[in-house]
């Protein structure tokens, strides 16, 4: 008994001192955010403003066209998620289910691809957009995410598909669907919790990049994304970290909202009762 | 409806041969069960039927259509998995109007059939629910309910009583015989379970390696086993086997079993003369007290089950088998199983006169396995 109630207590304490360290960062940005810049740097430094400035979002919503960015990074994501997502649940699918020739080292190939480092794919592709007249385009963003995200998605949503029956598209098939209407009409609505899990992983990865957009894009202002437009803010001899902190702020909220969103599909158990 | 037939169909996966040359006529209406140990190839059988898998070579026809070549859909067959493989997204009314709703049956229609199966299942109280909110016998009866909906030429059914647990195995095996008698559809059930095959066929097919041994009726391939795997097979506890001599005498052959020159219930006797062969007698032939062949044996272990005892005796080591490399159960190989039905209750250290009738003997070439009548 006490020896349980021992355990307890550590792993309590384990899982607050986790959260802790995951939640500062978070914390210290909303504290600098509504901090007047002057009092950044006092020591010791404050933990909560005394007087926050809770203006400070409306603020610079005014000053910078924050809502235009936080669009062009909505659009590059979920045109750079939809290509992902069509392009990587077939050839997850095939690789899950198709014994091919060849088919496991074109498993291996696709994962050495995803262990590049995005920068060093960033000069190939500018000269590729060139040529294509993309440059400045939300489509040279769009596309340049999606070789990031579908080699990942690929792998993740191939995982998942492995947990997945295979009796349950014979029985679709059986029942008269294609293997293309047992993978629309049973696999993919099975597979609901995999692919939401999958989606806001690509989701996340296109709305964090920063590389891509600034080669990509510094040149057109219309089509900034959220992360390149904050990086303006910063000036060359002041930079007002406050109002940084603020639109930085502003950036990671959608991202909060879609997690609460997908939270009750990314959960999974959606094929208990398939089998037995 | 319709009768199917399998024309030497053969399956290999890279070099390993799955099924050799498999060939099988089945009526209209009939009920066939394939059975035969794990691996030997039943499920690629119903799959290469069903057209999941492809078969290496031969044709498959369904009443008078070749399907050989034709998709799965294409096949109206309806097949019931092991594990039931349900929709899990959908309810259990929408599970089992898939099928009708992919050919296009019009949503009356599918109302009409689904609520006629479920009532005929016992399941219309079900039919909103979804598979995970259902037991697993409710389960394997939507999965049934699934197929008959469709009323397709055939049934395909996998080991569909596999994951009950017994007595629910016991009361769903009667229902679907008795559905079988009420809708006469072609079936054709896959078992590694040989009283399923018993009690439901109309004709066992049993294999062994993707080789079919013997292909007859339930009664038929108890009394009549083709060979050595069958024999051993069918009938539970399995039959007793006996290496033995057989030597010439008169006009027929005899061999020495437990000190005693038995007469051998075969026809050509005096062609057997010196020739190795195993005598198999099955445990419900043997009776307690004597007989026309009686022996006295101190039992082993005696097992009792109320209504009959299972005798177990040391076998005398001139009658054991050689141990076969394939791992026969070696208790198996070195007793003799009596079963006695409504015994006296005895004690297990007392010795006991058991005897049996000789024309209840099956004989068995000891080289080739294949029975001798
Ligand atoms: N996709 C496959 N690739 C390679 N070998 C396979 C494949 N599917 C089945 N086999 C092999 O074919 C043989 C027959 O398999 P099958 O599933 O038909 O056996 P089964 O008689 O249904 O056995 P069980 O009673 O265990 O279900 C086995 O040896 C199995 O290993
Ligand atoms: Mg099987």
């Amino acid at each position: 008994m006490r020896r349980k109630t021992t355990q307890h207590a550590l792993l309590y304490a384990g899982v607050v001192l986790t959260c802790a360290i995951l939640v500062f960062p978070i914390y210290w940005l909303v504290v600098t955010a509504l901090s007047e810049p002057s009092q950044l740097r006092q020591l010791p430094p404050s933990f909560w403003p005394a007087e926050p400035r809770w203006g400070v979002f409306g603020q610079i919503m005014a000053e910078r066209p924050i809502l235009l960015w936080l669009g062009n990074s909505a659009l590059a994501a979920i045109g750079a998620v939809t290509i992902s997502m069509i392009v990587s649940v077939l050839a997850g699918y095939s690789l899950s289910r198709f014994r091919v020739r060849g088919g496991q080292s074109l498993g291996l190939f696709i994962l050495t691809a995803k262990m590049l480092p995005a920068t060093l794919l960033v000069i190939p592709l500018f000269g590729i957009f060139r040529n294509l007249e993309l440059i400045g385009s939300l489509w040279s963003i769009i596309l340049a995410h999606a070789t990031l995200i579908i080699p990942f998605t690929t792998w993740m949503l191939k995982g998942y598909f492995d947990t997945i029956p295979r009796e349950l598209e014979q029985a679709a098939m059986v029942d008269g669907c294609s293997p293309l209407g047992a993978l629309v009409r049973v696999i993919l609505p099975v597979s609901a919790p995999g692919l939401a899990a999958t989606a806001l992983y690509g989701f996340v990865l296109s709305w964090s990049d920063y590389a891509y957009a600034r080669t990509f894009l510094t040149n057109a202002q219309g089509n900034w994304t959220a992360n390149l437009g904050i990086t303006t803010m910063k000036g060359e001899y002041i930079s007002n970290w406050s109002d940084i902190s603020a639109a930085s702020i502003l950036v990671a909220l959608p991202i909060l909202a879609i997690y609460l969103f997908l939270e009750r599909y990314l959960v999974g158990g959606l094929t208990a009762g398939a089998e037995k | 409806m319709a009768g199917i037939r399998i024309d030497s169909v053969t399956k290999s996966y890279g070099g390993l041969a799955v099924l050799k040359a498999f060939s099988l006529d089945i009526a209209d209406g009939e009920f066939v069960v394939l059975v035969g140990p794990s691996g030997c190839g039943k499920s690629t059988m119903l799959k290469i039927l069903a057209g999941l898998e492809e078969a290496s070579s031969g044709k498959i026809s369904i009443g008078d259509r070749d399907v050989t070549d034709l998709a799965p859909g294409d096949r109206d067959i309806a097949m019931v998995f092991q594990n039931y493989a349900l929709y899990p997204h959908l309810t259990v009314a929408r599970n089992m109007g898939f099928g009708l709703k992919m050919r296009g049956t019009d949503a009356g229609e599918i109302d009409r059939r689904v609520n006629e199966a479920a009532k005929i299942l016992g399941i219309d109280h079900l039919l909103e629910r979804r598979p995970r909110a259902l037991s697993g016998g409710q389960r394997q009866r939507v999965a049934l309910g699934r197929a008959i909906v469709r009323e397709p030429q055939a049934f395909l059914m996998d080991e569909p009583l596999s994951n009950l647990d017994a007595k629910l195995r016991v009361h769903t095996r009667a229902e679907i015989s008795a559905l079988h008698k009420r809708l006469r559809v072609t079936t054709i059930y896959v078992t590694h379970d040989q009283t399923e095959a018993m009690t439901m066929a109309d004709r066992i097919v049993i294999m062994k390696d993707g080789v079919i041994q013997q292909i007859a009726a339930p009664d038929v391939m108890f009394r009549e086993p083709a060979n050595l795997f069958v024999a051993g097979f069918i009938g539970s506890p399995g039959m007793n086997f006996l290496k033995a001599k057989a030597e010439a005498k008169g006009g027929g052959a005899t061999a020495k079993l437990f000190g005693h020159d038995v007469t051998l219930p075969v026809a050509n006797g005096g062609a057997l003369a010196g020739k190795d062969i195993v005598v198999g007698l099955r445990p419900e032939h043997i009776a307690a007290g004597p007989g026309q062949v009686s022996f006295t044996v101190a039992p082993r272990l005696i097992e009792s089950l109320g209504s009959e005892q299972y005798v177990y005796v040391d076998l005398p080591e001139e009658h054991r088998r050689e141990a076969s490399a394939g791992g026969d159960d070696e208790t198996r190989r070195t007793s003799l199983i009596a079963r006695l039905i409504n015994p006296e209750p005895r004690p297990p250290e007392e010795t006991l006169t058991l005897s049996f009738d000789p024309a209840r003997l099956h004989v068995f070439d000891a080289a080739s396995g294949e029975a001798i009548r």
